[in-house]
């Protein structure tokens, strides 16, 4: 069964602590089996894991690395004690997915995609060029960036999705922000 | 020098627009996640299925709190255990193929085709279970699909959803298929030249191994190599991919210059621009500069085909940066490669530790 996303809470831009308690109640109708809620709850978290993940590992393995965690996510749903804390304990099941790729693919860094048309290529050549240049940044730079830049979302639905701290987020968001235009020279 | 303003665009795109970070935005949102949900039992089911074609299968708890350090142990205990079986296997399988191969001389038609998943398709037959897939016909799977073909007595070929492949000859020591479109992965334990797999963009030649094949609608295709060699060719232009690389192809071109999966990342795009961009593409000569300026010695692969590629000048600047990454060996010049010298170009390929062009040669006649 496939359920197109899109509808989510993180698509229309905004995401709170708010959502914390609806995450519970999805939680819940999730890991009692209840596809749809899983869906809803992929909705608001893809982005977020696909970010952690593109964060650390080739482009091209992150989207089966992201059905792998999510996989990972809807197994161990019973054993989540806090259901509120949905978001901080999926990021943590995806910085460990990332690293247990690593430790498998040392020395891989991208699977390139081929088979788009070349006139595409030079946007692309330039976008993963900086992708590179983020990836040199420290860990949680890294991080936040690539959720910030490339998945769009902003400090707070970054700070509302992974549990880190608000002011963490900012500080990351900030010196890491610097150190990209410092590397880039703009 | 961002302002207070411009930090708050940052932070939840609220004040001043920073047109740096927007400017990153629109062009790193072209990576953004698109990817739709799949249900958990349908990735599982595709999990557990590619887990068995996959080494060191065995993984290590991902799960926060899980049994992390017993499960390293584990696997690592498993992937000894697994290499150490892997080898006994191939070399089983090697002896037993040997003896196989050479034995079965009788014309033999027909594959058996087995339904993985959903209900793949003979010529309008739904496979249940098992079926028979004769010469000239056709094998599709839809989205749901997946099926395994056996390929005579010498390999299986995975057929992955939304594929179409069709058997197109199987006897004495031609085996082939065609695939029109889709994904295929193929384990062959024959000798070089046995399996073959003609594709709308090239013909892809096994020469002992495992790969994965991907065709697009466009005929476009990419080739992916996990164990042994590839050879790629498509109107007298070849390419020969090792263990570990892979090689794009595009329809009324060929193939395109093969390179490690873990190459820098910009030389998949440069590499597209000058296989498949057109002589004159404005873009070739920053591409190749790319593509020389962060090759590395492992890839002397890549550059050993573009010697053979592009114009004179190209050449030049790729002889030059080969030069440095892998010296050639005593008695090849300059002008015999540049010049397009086959014993030179094989004599330097030799000197890579990529195995010997002897045996590749030897089998690639009337691909």
């Amino acid at each position: 069964m496939e359920i197109a996303a899109g509808a989510g809470l993180a698509a229309s831009g905004r995401f709170g602590p708010e959502h914390a308690s609806e995450d519970a109640v999805l939680v819940r109708q999730a890991g009692a089996g209840d596809e749809v809620a899983f869906a809803r709850l992929y909705d608001r978290y893809g982005r977020m894991v696909h970010g952690l993940l593109l964060a650390r590992v080739g482009r091209n393995d992150v989207d089966d690395l992201v059905q792998d965690v999510f996989l990972a996510a809807w197994r161990r749903l019973g054993a989540l004690r806090d259901p509120a804390a949905f978001g901080g304990w999926l990021a943590t099941i995806a910085r460990n997915r990332a690293t247990d790729f690593q430790r498998r693919h040392q020395g891989c860094e991208e699977l390139p995609d081929h088979l788009a048309a070349p006139e595409a290529a030079s946007t692309r050549l330039e976008a993963r060029a900086v992708l590179a240049v983020i990836r040199g940044l420290p860990p949680a730079y890294r991080e936040t960036l690539v959720l910030r830049l490339v998945e769009g979302l902003t400090g707070p639905e970054i700070a509302g999705q992974t549990g880190l701290t608000a002011a963490s987020v900012r500080v990351n968001l900030y010196r890491g922000m610097k150190l990209l235009r410092e590397k880039l020279g703009t | 020098m961002s302002t207070d303003r411009q930090n708050d665009y940052l932070w939840d795109r609220s004040g001043e627009q920073d047109d740096e970070v927007a400017r990153l935005e629109a062009l790193l949102g072209t990576l953004r996640h698109d990817a739709p949900f799949v249900a958990p039992d349908s990735v599982d089911a595709r999990r557990q299925s590619l887990a068995r074609d996959l080494p060191g299968a065995s993984r290590a708890s991902t799960e926060p709190g899980g049994a992390a350090g017993d499960s390293r142990w584990q696997a690592r205990a498993a992937r000894v255990l697994y290499a150490g079986a892997a080898v006994a296997a191939v070399l089983v399988l090697m002896a037993v193929g040997a003896v196989a191969w050479v034995t079965y001389v009788q014309p033999r038609i027909g594959w058996s085709v087995e339904s993985v998943a959903g209900a793949p398709v003979v010529d309008g037959r739904v496979v249940d279970g098992s079926a028979r897939l004769g010469l000239g016909r056709w094998l599709t799977t839809d989205a749901g699909s997946r099926a395994r073909l056996a390929v005579w007595q010498i390999g299986e070929v995975d057929v992955e959803p939304n594929t179409r492949v069709q058997l197109v000859e199987s006897r004495g020591r031609e085996h082939r298929m065609s695939l029109v479109q889709g994904t295929i992965h193929a384990r062959i334990w024959a000798p070089p030249k046995f399996f073959y797999v003609n594709t709308p963009a090239a013909v892809a030649v096994d020469l002992g191994c495992a790969y994965t094949l991907q065709v697009q609608p466009d005929g476009s295709g990419l080739v992916r190599v996990t164990h042994g060699w590839v050879g790629f060719e498509h109107g007298g232009r070849e390419a020969f991919i090792p263990e570990g690389a892979m090689c794009a192809t595009r329809k009324g071109i060929g193939p395109g210059t093969p390179y490690f999966e873990d190459a820098p990342a910009v030389y998949a795009d440069a590499l597209a621009i000058l296989d498949f961009g057109g002589a004159g593409d404005p873009r070739r000569s920053l591409s190749l500069e790319a593509v020389l300026s962060q090759a590395r010695s492992r890839d002397a692969l890549t550059l050993w085909h573009l010697l053979q590629r592009g114009t004179r000048e190209e050449r030049e600047r790729v002889y030059d940066r080969m030069r440095v990454l892998a010296a050639p060996p005593a008695g090849v010049r300059r002008a015999a490669v540049l010049a397009g010298d086959r014993r030179a170009i094989d004599l330097w390929w030799n000197s890579l530790g990529l195995d010997s062009t002897t045996w590749w040669r030897l089998w690639k006649k009337d691909w």
